[in-house]
């Protein structure tokens, strides 16, 4: 067990209301397991994905990483846990405009504080975009880049710096069929390869045959776990 | 990885674009303060240019030193005291050249100083500007309270008040003009002891030409100009960078949910204003002083390097505050709502 979310809460007040988003949910990731969060939209599951990811925080609840309480640190803290144990993957690939392929990854590199030399660390470029087949677009600007190649490279961006805990938020979902089961394919490769803890929240049920589990949440909690 | 200036080569029109901005209005601000600086030297360069030091003038002349009548054993006193000491008096005049064209000059005349251009009876020094006009030395010059004539025994450089040459004649012929032997001033430089006279009135340097109303008045409006300037260069920063910075919202998200610390953020956006603020400024600074050497004779134009580095620093100081003020969204962008935004 690597990542435990433990009774996480969370509740927004929308004038006298208060609407509970996430009503105790329970969770364990694990190391080289590929998790799905599937639901209907509103039921939970993003939040669920971007408050263990450290984006935003629980109302209520305790989210353990490797023995460290999240929702007891600091921004400070938890970003530097962001950038240097966590990966992500969005909807959009979110790549920087002005910035190469292969610079998208060496800026990875950067922010979680890299110890590797120069050189070193565009030859881990190198191997990285080989292992999403992008090698050949390394030079290439996201401008020109298609959109299942653009999802390739920001799911490179994620697993650059040997991250312990990979989060995607419908990761597929503006590529077509083709593209989504390529792109499935490769994150669930790395899971294992990199023995990476991953949690995906999709939509798209013929994606839940890549997972090693598969929790359902309906209302703000977990209905099933498969 | 100097994000910063890939940003830069990758958008070079939008980075020029504020950076021809930010040159143009330099530039006129250096010009501008070179005119002001020219103005002010024709308008008391007489003045600004005597080494710091005491203004005296009597107090009954209410800080208008034109109306000062500095009592003979006042003056004596003072002088026998402070050997560098001076007594000196300024009246606006005219000068009849060969010709007979009238020309208006400064009449000063002055006690024996290092400060001031000493000339005997029936002698005249004046301002380079006049040999431009066509007088030279050994001319004979005439003016209408004056039966004498006076003989042109040479120039000197930069020494105008008023907006005219200045002329120095003897006390004796001064008096002839004005018809009073009295001193309207008396100098004391700077490490001097100080006289003390319950009849007398002192000022510095600064203090005294802001008594000379042209000078204060003209010099407020120019200096205005000169800070409205950059305000409105502080304010370009803040607005260009607020509307970039505002296009960059979703980026700016993404960067900080990957990790980027937000004070990175802010070093790419100072890297950006500091590069662009130092290459506008130095085509500016390089045109201006071009300017200064080729600007006509005469022009009231000076623009010391004192001054342009003075103003290129303000230039930064106000970028960084016009650039930092706008980022301050930066502070508050939330990853989430730009992940939540779509694709940047």
């Amino acid at each position: 067990m690597i990542f435990k979310i433990d009774n996480v809460k969370k509740s927004y007040k929308n004038g006298e209301v208060t609407e509970e988003i996430l009503k105790g949910v329970n969770l364990i990731l694990r190391e080289g397991e590929l998790t799905s969060l599937v639901g209907a939209s509103g039921s939970g599951k993003s939040t669920l994905l971007t408050i263990a990811a450290g984006l935003q925080p629980a109302s209520d609840g305790q989210i353990t990483f490797e023995g460290k309480n999240l929702t007891s640190l600091n921004a400070e803290q938890v970003r530097k846990i962001r950038a240097h144990q966590f990966g992500f993957v969005f909807q959009f690939a979110h790549l920087v405009p002005f910035l190469t392929v292969e610079e998208q990854l060496l800026l990875m590199l950067d922010v979680s504080e890299s110890k590797l030399k120069k050189r070193e660390q565009k030859k881990e470029v190198d191997k990285i975009l080989k292992l999403v087949e992008m090698d050949h677009r390394k030079h290439a600007y996201p401008s020109s880049l298609s959109g299942g190649e653009k999802q390739r490279v920001a799911i490179a961006r994620a697993i650059i710096h040997k991250p312990k805990v990979l989060f995607a938020d419908e990761p597929t979902a503006s590529l077509d069929s083709k593209r989504s089961k390529d792109v499935m394919t490769l994150i669930s490769n790395l899971t294992k390869t990199l023995n990476i803890a991953t949690l995906i929240v999709t939509h798209d049920e013929e994606m839940l045959s890549f997972a090693d589990h598969i929790i359902k949440m309906s209302d703000g909690q977990i209905l099933r776990k498969v | 990885m100097n994000i910063a200036w890939k940003e830069m080569k990758k958008s070079k029109a939008k980075f020029m674009i504020l950076g021809s901005i930010v040159f143009l209005v330099s530039l006129l601000t250096f010009m501008i303060s070179g005119l002001a600086n020219g103005l002010s030297q024709e308008s008391a360069g007489l003045i600004k240019d005597l080494p710091a030091g005491q203004f005296y003038m009597t107090k009954e002349a209410n800080q208008t030193y034109s109306m000062s009548r500095i009592d003979h054993s006042i003056q004596h006193q003072i002088l026998s005291k402070q050997k560098d000491a001076t007594a000196f008096s300024i009246q606006m005049g005219f000068l009849n050249d060969r010709d007979g064209k009238q020309q208006s000059v400064a009449f000063v005349t002055a006690t024996k100083s290092k400060q001031f251009i000493n000339v005997e009876k029936g002698e005249i020094v004046l301002d380079k500007s006049m040999e431009d006009n066509g007088i030279k030395i050994g001319d004979a010059l005439t003016n209408n309270q004056f039966k004498g004539k006076f003989v042109v025994k040479g120039f000197v450089k930069h020494s105008k008040y008023s907006h005219a040459s200045v002329a120095y004649i003897s006390m004796e012929d001064f008096k002839e003009i004005y018809g009073t032997a009295e001193m309207q001033l008396i100098f004391v430089p700077e490490g001097s002891p100080e006289p003390t006279s319950s009849s007398m009135e002192s000022f510095s340097n600064h203090q005294f030409l802001n008594t000379i109303s042209s000078y204060k008045s003209e010099q407020m409006s120019l200096n205005m100009i000169i800070w409205f300037l950059v305000v409105i260069s502080g304010m370009l920063f803040a607005i260009f960078f607020y509307m970039m910075n505002v296009q960059k919202i979703g980026l700016y998200g993404i960067l900080k949910a990957i990790g980027v610390k937000t004070s990175s953020l802010f070093k790419i956006m100072w890297t950006q204003m500091v590069f662009i603020t130092v290459i506008a400024l130095s085509i500016a600074i390089f045109l201006s002083q071009i300017f200064t050497r080729v600007a006509p004779k005469g022009m009231p134009f000076s623009l010391t390097t004192e001054t342009t580095v003075q103003l290129s620093i303000v230039f930064l100081i106000i970028g960084f505050i016009g650039a930092t003020l706008s980022g301050l969204q930066i502070k508050s962008v939330q990853p989430l709502q730009a992940i939540q935004q779509g694709e940047v």
